[in-house]
């Protein structure tokens, strides 16, 4: 596994590439992923937490600053957010690599919903495994995408506890949410 | 205790991180147009389509939370910090006292509404300069400050929250910005009503509250938050702030003034594009 | 139907309201000059600590309850020239020196630290002694001449017993070991000793006379 930080050295924030090459491969090891190689590009110039991967040897992933940043302190790294952005992107990889998911679109190409169906499913996996995770703000996004009704908040959970989906199936909960 | 109490004193629980606006303006980086973003959004009104919408929305109303318990505690500040009948008179010291309860009820309203939306108290830093806009001497420039300028900033932001919650169903977001919205007209019309009583035969002190109105306004366009345009995610919301007492010239300036806040911002984010690595 | 025209007594058997009533005209415009300045000075100080508090809790209802008692100012302002006194503020005053020395020491705590002895001035000392003055008031007045005045009475009562109850709940939360049950008495004991020697919130008399003459 190897794990390349763009910058290394930060002229905005106050992050480490070090720190961040660290915190990326205790998430490749926890998420089963150690023959991953990554790049971590990091807009610095841009206070967003979106994060983007693409599929690739190295694999890359996108990030916007805000996406390792200490919320109560702006522009400072956070250890919490960093593990919890990278964990969302590497777990679309790692769908990707497995096959399950040679349908879905790129992550550039996402739709907000589909967004919010694959992000839901990645973040209840990530809290599985023990990660710091607010459910509500994540039901709060799937309840933007796919209307505020006790219906959505079944599919939301039937998402949030399920493991080994493929996108077909996480597409068809998404459809029955907005239906 | 003392009268005049400093921004930096005020107090928080260990939830709380507050920044200067001095601070908050220190960071060079945009929130928008740039690669990726550019591609995912026509616009950065704040509207559910946006790919980022529930988190900045998110942030906004965390945002708004700590406004309202700044607006509490400046409103709180001008009913002690004035000798009632000499500095400041007792009807008027009544309506801040109202705007006391409101402003309270405001953050419960808030505080309700962040739980709702998946955020936790004090998860984002806290900008102190609504206060510091309350911490003048002269009671005019706290109404012109406070009432009009972030006051009216507030009719804007709840117009848009609650536009937000409308097209996204959220049953309660738009109730409640409904509800808080005819609350921050009756506020912003309370400052209007009072800055023209008590400068209604001193013209110096009515175009010094208005100047400082205008600097708060500037201040709190926050390099082009809210404006007529499309690219900013709060638009500034006429209707309402003729209901609160603006005049056509008067909304004319703070959108001229909110638009220039965005060039101004625009210019900077090309500026950092331009010196930032490839 | 019972008939119409049938004489009937002005007043109901259930109706029990006497005229005589301990205070005239003049008593009672100068015990409510008192109540609305000490209505105001409570006003004001819960506006200003509310900055001054970290509890989150406690800066809300510090909040609520400036304006409840800034609309009891309000009711005996507006009450004062029913009473025949056309400048409110000739009355609008202390009683004596000692109330204003008690208001100073309510007033003084200002530190984060101090939540306690803000609640405790004005949930366990200052409050109740409204509480009294008011319906001392009440059931002394005139339950006829003075209606208006025992009206705005029941109004305000209702809202100083649900301010006592938030505000005892609070210290009540905040109190959490020997030493701060000892800060909060001592305080009290501090501010109580001032308030006897002003006689009450409308001074001596506030409450009357409980011993047989």
């Amino acid at each position: 596994m190897t794990v390349t930080v763009e910058p290394s050295i930060f002229k905005i924030v106050k992050y480490d590439s070090k720190e961040i090459a660290g915190v990326a491969q205790e998430m490749l090891k926890l998420l089963g992923m150690e023959s991953t190689n990554l790049l971590i590009d990091v807009d610095e110039t841009v206070a967003m937490s979106r994060v983007t991967t693409t599929l690739s040897d190295p694999v890359h992933i996108l990030v916007m600053s805000s996406a390792f940043e200490n919320l109560k302190k702006p522009m400072t790294f956070s250890i919490d957010n960093a593990k919890f952005s990278l964990g969302r992107g590497l777990l679309r990889i790692r769908d990707r690599q497995s096959g399950n998911f040679a349908d879905a679109p790129t992550d550039e190409d996402l739709s907000v919903v589909e967004s919010a169906v694959w992000e839901t499913y990645c973040v209840g996996r990530l809290s599985r495994l023990g990660l710091k995770v607010h459910k509500q703000r994540w039901q709060y996004n799937f309840r933007n995408r796919h209307g505020f009704k006790d219906a959505v908040d079944k599919q939301f959970e039937k998402i949030w506890e399920a493991d080994g989906l493929t996108w077909s199936q996480l597409s068809e909960i998404s459809q029955h949410a907005l239906a | 205790m003392r009268k005049f109490f400093p921004v930096e004193d005020l107090a928080r629980d260990e939830r709380f991180n507050q920044a200067t606006n001095e601070e908050r303006m220190a960071d060079p980086r945009g929130t928008s147009n740039t690669g990726v973003i550019r591609k995912a959004r026509s616009t950065n009104r704040l509207t559910p389509l946006r790919p980022d919408a529930t988190d900045a929305a998110r942030s906004l109303m965390h945002g708004i939370m700590v406004g309202e318990i700044q607006a509490l505690e400046g409103a709180g500040r001008t009913c002690f910090d004035f000798v009632t009948g000499e500095e400041a008179p007792f009807a008027l010291k009544l309506d801040m006292a109202r705007q006391c309860w409101d402003e309270a009820r405001h953050v419960e309203i808030s505080v309700k509404l962040s739980e709702w939306m998946g955020t936790e108290l004090g998860q984002f830093i806290e900008n102190t300069v609504l206060f510091a806009a309350a911490c003048s001497q002269d009671p005019v420039l706290r109404l012109a400050g406070v009432n009009r300028a972030l006051e009216g900033l507030a009719i804007d932001v709840f117009t848009t929250m609650k536009e937000f919650g409308e097209l996204a169903g959220d049953p309660y977001l738009a109730f409640c910005e409904d509800w808080m919205l005819a609350d921050e007209v009756t506020h912003v019309k309370m400052g209007s009503v009072w800055l023209r009583k008590i400068t209604e035969n001193d013209p110096e002190r009515r175009k010094k509250a208005l100047e400082f109105q205008s600097v708060v306004d500037k201040i709190f366009s926050y390099g082009g938050l809210r404006s007529e345009s499309d690219e900013s995610p709060i638009l500034l919301a006429r209707r309402f702030r003729e209901l609160a007492g603006f005049s056509d010239g008067e909304l004319t300036e703070i959108a001229d003034v909110s638009l220039a806040a965005l060039n101004e911002r625009r210019e900077a984010v090309e500026k950092t594009l331009a010196s930032s690595p490839a | 139907m019972a008939d119409p025209f049938k004489a009937r007594n002005p007043f109901a058997p259930w109706d029990r309201r006497e005229l005589p009533g301990m205070f005239d005209v003049e008593e009672t415009a100068r015990r409510v000059g008192h109540y609305k300045w000490a209505e105001m000075k409570l006003f004001e100080v819960l506006g200003g600590w509310i900055a001054t508090v970290p509890e989150i809790d406690v800066k809300l209802r510090l909040g609520t309850h400036c304006y409840k008692h800034a609309w009891h100012a309000e009711l005996w302002h507006n009450r004062l020239p029913e009473l025949r006194e056309m400048n409110p503020e000739r009355l609008t005053v202390a009683p004596n020196d000692a109330m204003v020395r008690f208001i100073a020491a309510l007033t003084e705590p200002e530190a984060p630290e101090m939540t306690i002895e803000k609640l405790v001035g004005v949930y366990r000392v200052f409050i109740p002694h409204f509480i009294s003055a008011y319906t001392f008031h009440l059931n002394n007045t005139s339950q006829i001449t003075d209606g208006p005045t025992s009206r705005s009475i029941k109004f305000i009562l209702q809202d100083e017993f649900d301010d006592w109850r938030d505000g005892e709940m609070l210290i009540q939360t905040l109190l959490t070991t020997p030493a701060e049950v000892k800060r909060a008495s001592e305080h009290q004991a501090r501010l109580e000793i001032l308030l006897i020697e002003a006689g009450g919130i409308a001074g001596p008399g506030t409450i009357g006379s409980a011993f047989a003459e």
